[in-house]
């Protein structure tokens, strides 16, 4: 039993000993290449390198240019707060154009085949275009190929399909903008020499792999004397985010400064955490999460950055960009759209609009917001 | 257990020998040994709100352990309290939210693990279907379930009355903990010293004398999971009120944590022997191990290598003791 415990610690020393070792990438990062951003907001960025349009086109679609258009939007289900945000977005696009109207509808389970069959129906009754969000990128394929097929135009926004499948995609954030968003804020509130540890899901997810490596990047360009500690990892695992959220506070002590929460799991957790701790002010959290989780210590002031988009603005631009591409306004080629009130938006990946920077949600707008 | 020869050898030096080298004692000597070592190379390891954080933050472990092990000596096993728990936890959140006394709220999860388990006790005992295949079908009968009604979609905006687990008693001693030592002791002196307790252990240390005894097995084995119900219930009620948020999913690995808990206490997986007492002493050295791989810069990856090193150990021990009683 005892002797178990000395094997495993000695192997576990052994290996803390080889991981230090290795500091070409911080702990949790890819080794995928980075494009970190340019450092102020004010400065440009280098183009995005140029890939020709990929995405797909509609067959002899009716010349609907400057005229009304009926549009369905057809989320991955219906009747949760975020789809209702992005909903709302293009209710608010379409009173603003004026010729446009747009109605939700689909599944209430984020199910593909429901899913298809929504979109199935749509095609039969007739509309001008489809907008959606995919519960499965192939999946959802064939039956936007045959809508493409009968001249119905087709953008998608917050979860993507293949791109032949569908004209435009309107992209909600990109890796090194969200990095950007979260290092900023840490180095705005916690200090721009001090020092903070992660808690990710695991090294490999590789959504949260891409941003540590960013925000690796990032920092090493515009914020290089912040400290890095630590990474630790929490799976999906609420509880255990908190346990090492909690452990992390106790052995790094004044030294910790902040800490990033990777996941929409663990950054709720991490705040519980500096809350139980009461070290709310003194360890800032910053990280990606939903508005609901976060509005108790968001309203309590433990943290004061949530980061991630802003849906309305996301069913919003989605809706100009289809109403852009019945006006021929956007054709393939092209390098920006006009998306009313958020300004021009830049095309990136051949087909893709990317909604802009991440959205940061604080004590002012939290509560405008219900996912 | 050795209850007769120990009452016998009351003189026998040995006997001193026995009990140091018995599983709760080892297991003991590894928390505070462990502490230590931790303490030498990180002190702040050793600072009392550290060493609280470990027990509250595991609490719940330890309380559904003890309903394992009750289950494990009685000749079982149960592989869906991971899901359960997170059904409990999710039942009593949804009716926190919806205005219910919280105190109901609370019941709830008590009733329903006891009502849920006793009905697997039933089917195991009376239809005699082995206990690894019944849980098996709750598992994912609870799973599929859970995910189906909420569709992922987390509890927030729990009132705060809901959170249990941030209850101080006398304004220092947090709840779970308190609840943790009071459940260990009361169980431990249910299943040494009452007649339904040591029924536990006939039944699965050998049923037909067990039945020749005139010990009912079928109802045993009922009471034994209505009972890891209760305790699966009061474990959901703390792993759910720790955080603002409850995931409304089935924690990952729970059912494994609790079994190794169970296990890595001394219970023997053939039935019949073992204690609550080692089984909470093991849940509180398997999360120490996991908060000190992290003060000692090591992946927490490794807490499932270190939980399998501290089985195969833990068997290999039992089973060497059983085969030099037996050569005695």
């Amino acid at each position: 039993m005892k002797l178990g415990l000395a094997a495993a610690f000695l192997g576990a020393t052994l290996l803390a000993g080889t991981a230090s070792a290795a500091d070409k990438r911080w702990d949790g990062a890819d080794d995928l290449p980075v494009n970190p951003l340019a450092c102020s907001a004010g400065e440009a960025n280098a183009a995005p390198t140029a890939k020709p349009y990929d995405g797909g086109r509609p067959t002899n679609a009716a010349d609907k240019a400057g005229k009304p258009i009926t549009l369905v939007d057809v989320p991955k289900l219906i009747g949760i707060g975020y789809f209702n945000a992005t909903s709302k977005g293009m209710q608010d696009a379409a009173k603003a154009l004026g010729n446009v109207t747009v109605k939700t509808d689909g599944p209430t389970e984020a199910k593909i085949d429901e899913q298809i069959k929504f979109i199935d129906n749509y095609i039969t009754s007739g509309v001008d275009g489809i907008l959606f969000a995919a519960n499965d990128p192939v999946a959802i394929a064939p039956v936007l190929k045959k809508a493409l097929s009968k001249g119905i135009h087709v953008v998608g926004y917050d979860a993507n399909a293949t791109p032949d499948a569908r004209e435009w995609f309107v992209n909600q954030a990109e890796f090194n903008g969200i990095a950007k968003a979260m290092i900023d804020s840490m180095a705005k509130e916690a200090g721009e020499d001090k020092s903070f540890a992660i808690v990710t899901s695991t090294f490999t997810t590789p959504n949260q792999a891409r941003w540590i490596a960013e925000m690796w990047a990032y920092a090493q360009k515009c914020h290089p004397k912040l400290k890095w500690l630590e990474t630790v990892e929490a799976q999906e695992d609420n509880n255990l985010s908190f346990n090492q959220a909690t452990t992390l506070i106790n052995k790094h002590g004044d030294k910790l400064a902040g800490l990033f929460g990777m996941t929409s799991v663990a950054t709720p957790a991490s705040a519980e955490a500096v809350t139980k701790a009461k070290l709310c002010g003194k360890v800032a959290v910053v990280g990606l999460a939903t508005p609901n989780a976060m509005k108790p210590y968001v309203n309590a002031d433990c943290v004061k950055s949530v980061v991630l988009w802003n849906p309305v603005d996301l069913g919003y631009a989605a809706t100009y960009v289809m109403r852009a591409v019945v006006d021929g306004s956007l054709k393939p080629g092209a390098t920006s759209v006009d998306a009313g009130k958020l300004g021009k938006l830049n095309v990136v990946n051949g087909s893709e609009i990317l909604l802009g920077s991440p959205f940061i949600f604080t004590k002012q707008n939290i509560k405008d917001f219900d996912f | 257990m050795t209850t007769v020869t120990l009452a016998g050898a009351e003189a026998d030096p040995r006997r001193w020998l026995k009990a140091f080298a018995s599983q709760e004692a080892l297991l003991a000597i590894a928390v505070i040994g462990l502490a230590i070592a931790v303490g030498l190379y990180n002190p702040r390891f050793l600072a009392a709100r550290n060493l609280s954080d470990v027990l509250l933050g595991n609490a719940y472990i330890a309380v559904a352990a003890v309903g394992m092990t009750m289950v494990i000596i009685s000749g079982n096993i149960d592989i869906s309290v991971g899901a359960l728990i997170g059904v409990l936890a999710t039942i009593s959140g949804t009716l926190a939210v919806n205005g219910a006394p919280i105190v109901v709220a609370w019941l709830a999860a008590l009733v329903a693990g006891i009502l849920v388990m006793a009905l697997q006790g039933i089917i195991i005992a009376y239809l005699r279907i082995p206990a690894i295949v019944v849980t098996l079908g709750m598992l994912s009968i609870l799973k599929g379930g859970l995910i189906s009604v909420t569709g992922g979609k987390w509890i927030t905006d729990l009132p705060d009355s809901f959170h249990l687990a941030d209850i101080e008693l006398f304004g220092v001693l947090p709840f779970p903990v308190v609840l943790m030592i009071l459940v260990t002791i009361l169980a431990a002196l249910w299943m040494r010293y009452s007649a339904s307790g040591r029924a536990v252990y006939a039944v699965g240390g050998n049923a037909e004398a067990a039945r020749l005894c005139g010990i009912s097995q079928p109802r045993t084995i009922v009471m034994v999971f209505a009972l890891h119900g209760m305790f699966a219930g009061a474990a959901a009620l703390l792993y759910a009120t720790q955080l603002r948020v409850i995931q409304s999913t089935v924690p990952p690995n729970l059912e494994l944590t609790i079994i190794t808990a169970s296990v890595v206490g001394g219970v023997s997986i053939l039935g019949g022997t073992g204690t609550v007492v080692g089984s909470t002493l093991a849940a509180v050295l398997i999360a120490e191990i996991a908060s000190a791989l992290v003060f000692i810069d090591v992946s927490p990856y490794w807490i499932r290598a270190v939980q399998g090193v501290l089985i195969l150990v833990t068997v290999i021990a039992d089973i060497l003791r059983r085969r030099r009683m037996a050569g005695a």
